[in-house]
């Protein structure tokens, strides 16, 4: 029996993209939320170290990143995913659930669930290396009157 | 970022000749110097294309093309002579790739970027001569191929099988190449043929994060993914029979062994955490850059020297990487050959950084200054009888290697006297992405790729299919033009030729 819930195991709808960029890769998610877009594009990051179809939900482990201001929070969220996957636990997430989003300049904060398993060679085919997040380009649509949640980030790799 | 139209931007830009373009003052705002690159006609193409594609109206999720960068870092506090772009310059996060910019030690106001050494801090080429020729290891290749496959941890979530513990990790970070050499996995002409010995003294690893230790532990003696590779080569032709002769190259056909790779997520942490520091001194010591991703501190704050001694356990990380992998290289070719590296020749004909920044002495305006050197994608290219390079290459300039692309040629090059003058001793470092990566993965064939490779009669072994489209020779500049432009400019000079016959890659 898997310990999690049917729920958890639920795979969220794909929300994002991989767009050009002439060296890397530019990362953009979207989402009914800020909070959904964060979640996307935490995905779409794992997404191009392997196939996700690959992977199973076995673990899940919490992580937590604070910041300034909201691109510094998404600088630091997205330095924290890599960082899971880098060392132990070496994990490769399909889904990632924020549980607590602050947005207020000078204390922004989010907390969030990392679902997925330990990479493998073998059973999880091979993709490219994220060698690190940068602020090149990035660009936060929170647009809250027409809801447009909108996120774009240049991962170097 | 300034916004004109493209034939408004042209005019700040001036051929100089056929191959050196300068970039005026005011094409982007507080330039301290002048700019200036290095392009043949048809590189001049991409680079003007990518600026023209820049200045339409009203675009979303853009980027910066790289002569607007040049200019960008033109403007940094300290910075002497001029921003120099490289032929295979292309767009990257603050500096463009194919950048260098030095900066005077002596002014108070200099700074040392982060942005212009990369976050694969001492990425670099290595290159590892043998005694045997085409025709010994043809009828072996696949093998040959296969077994460097096995030896080599390679691609994404690899780890690393030189055993490692965490004390071990600490004086590999001090001691660079002579830790590889304590611990037996190199011999010790290695660290001659190697920029600064293979060893940056001024290492300090208690300045470097848990983080990136925990990053770069696993990680040690992994080639990686990307543009990262190990490549059996033969020798295709040589220019300059002296030279290559001094490098122990005598003929064609002769085979090599060509490494490319960096210090891994050790390098990549050190400088994510180093950006972070930078953006605090930024703002208390009021530094004013024009993008975002230049972040910087002056040289003589406490986050410049912190920076400058992390980046220097990254930069002997890299060697002991490199230096992993020659041992392993050495191991696959001695089974297959049932003879030992020794007798098989395996020497290292020289090593270099195209992902750094080093201390130097240059002379600027008729006056020798003591310089902070950045070269990003860019590789040192110092002159015959410079006091930094080996006895070996006195007579000849430093060898100067310049990796290819899947399936095309890699040179070895020599530097030269104008270079010293013109560029600070720096040349190219590579082909330089032409087309983007998405772009790359939708409009090339796996198969199709594949399929020319084994036309060429190229063997490969590789653990992502989908950068076999990425990494398409299609998606990069040509090597070719890229070096025949240093050649042809005097800023660097052709010695050797190299043609893969086997390629390792993530």
């Amino acid at each position: 029996m898997s310990q999690f819930t049917a729920e958890e195991l639920e795979l969220p709808e794909k929300k994002y993209e991989y767009l050009d960029h002439t060296a890397d890769v530019q990362l953009h998610s979207w989402g009914q939320s800020l909070e959904e877009a964060f979640e996307q594009c935490g995905i779409a990051m794992f997404g191009y170290m392997t196939e996700l179809d690959s992977v199973e939900i076995k673990q899940c482990v919490e992580i937590e990143a604070k910041a300034d201001d909201l691109e510094g929070l998404l600088f630091q969220y997205l330095n924290e995913l890599l960082f899971l996957f880098s060392c132990e636990p070496f994990l490769i997430c399909n889904k990632i659930v924020v549980t607590e989003f602050h947005t207020q300049t000078d204390n922004c904060r989010i907390k969030c669930k990392c679902y997925g398993e330990e990479f493998q060679i073998g059973k999880h085919p091979q993709g490219t290396e994220v060698k690190a997040i940068t602020y090149s380009a990035m660009q936060i649509v929170n647009d809250v009157k027409s809801k447009r949640f909108e996120l774009f980030v240049i991962i170097d790799i | 970022m300034v916004v004109r139209q493209y034939n408004e931007e042209l005019k700040y830009l001036e051929k100089i000749n056929s191959y050196c373009w300068r970039i005026k003052k005011g094409f982007q705002p507080n330039m301290n110097v002048e700019g200036v690159f290095y392009v043949n006609s048809t590189l001049e193409k991409l680079m003007l294309e990518e600026l023209k594609n820049a200045c339409r109206p009203g675009m979303v999720g853009g980027f910066l093309p790289g002569v607007k960068q040049i200019a960008n870092v033109a403007a940094l506090p300290g910075i002497v002579g001029r921003s120099v772009g490289l032929p295979d310059i292309h767009s990257g996060y603050g500096f463009a790739i194919g950048n260098m910019a030095a900066f005077d030690m002596n002014d108070p106001n200099s700074i040392v970027s982060p942005g212009g050494v990369g976050f694969d801090i001492n990425c670099g080429v290595r290159l590892l001569r043998t005694n045997l020729f085409e025709k010994d290891v043809y009828p072996v290749k696949e093998q040959l191929a296969q077994s460097l496959f096995d030896h080599i941890p390679v691609g994404v979530g690899s780890k690393g099988i030189i055993p490692m513990n965490a004390k071990d990790l600490e004086e590999a970070l001090e001691m660079g190449m002579d830790w590889s050499l304590r611990e037996g996995y190199i011999w010790a002409e290695d660290k001659e043929h190697c920029e600064e010995y293979g060893r940056m003294l001024n290492a300090d690893s208690s300045k470097v994060s848990t983080r990136a230790k925990k990053r770069g532990l696993p990680q040690l003696g992994t080639l990686g993914a990307g543009n990262h590779y190990a490549e059996i080569q033969v020798v295709d032709e040589i220019y300059d029979k002296w030279a290559a002769c001094k490098m122990g190259i005598e003929e064609k056909g002769q085979v090599c062994v060509m490494i490319h790779s960096g210090s891994r997520g050790f390098g990549h942490q050190v400088a994510t955490d180093a950006l972070v520091q930078m953006e605090k001194a930024m703002k208390r010591d009021d530094i004013q850059t024009n993008d975002r991703q230049l972040a910087c501190a002056r040289i003589n704050s406490v986050e410049g020297q912190d920076y400058l001694k992390s980046m220097a356990a990254a930069a002997n990380f890299a060697w002991v990487n490199r230096s992993s992998m020659t041992f392993l290289s050495r191991q696959a070719f001695a089974k297959q050959f049932q003879m030992a590296p020794d007798d098989l020749d395996m020497h290292v004909i020289y090593d270099v950084s195209h992902n750094i920044a080093k201390v130097e002495e240059h002379i600027v305006d008729g006056k020798q200054k003591t310089l902070l050197v950045h070269r990003k994608g860019s590789t040192r290219a110092f002159p015959p009888h410079h006091p930094l390079i080996p006895v070996d290459y006195q007579l000849t300039g430093q060898p100067v290697l310049i990796g290819g692309t899947m399936g095309t040629c890699s040179y070895v090059l020599t530097g030269t006297e104008q270079g010293m003058l013109e560029t600070f001793g720096s040349t190219c470092h590579g082909a330089g992405r032409a087309l983007s990566r998405a772009k790359s993965r939708r409009n090339i064939q796996y198969t199709e790729v594949l399929r020319r490779l084994e036309e060429m009669d190229i063997s490969i072994r590789v653990a992502s299919p989908k950068l076999v489209m990425e990494e398409a020779p299609e998606s990069y500049k040509n090597v070719t033009d890229v070096v025949n432009t240093c050649h042809a400019a005097g800023i660097s000079k052709k010695a050797i030729k190299l043609r893969p016959i086997a390629v390792i890659k993530g």
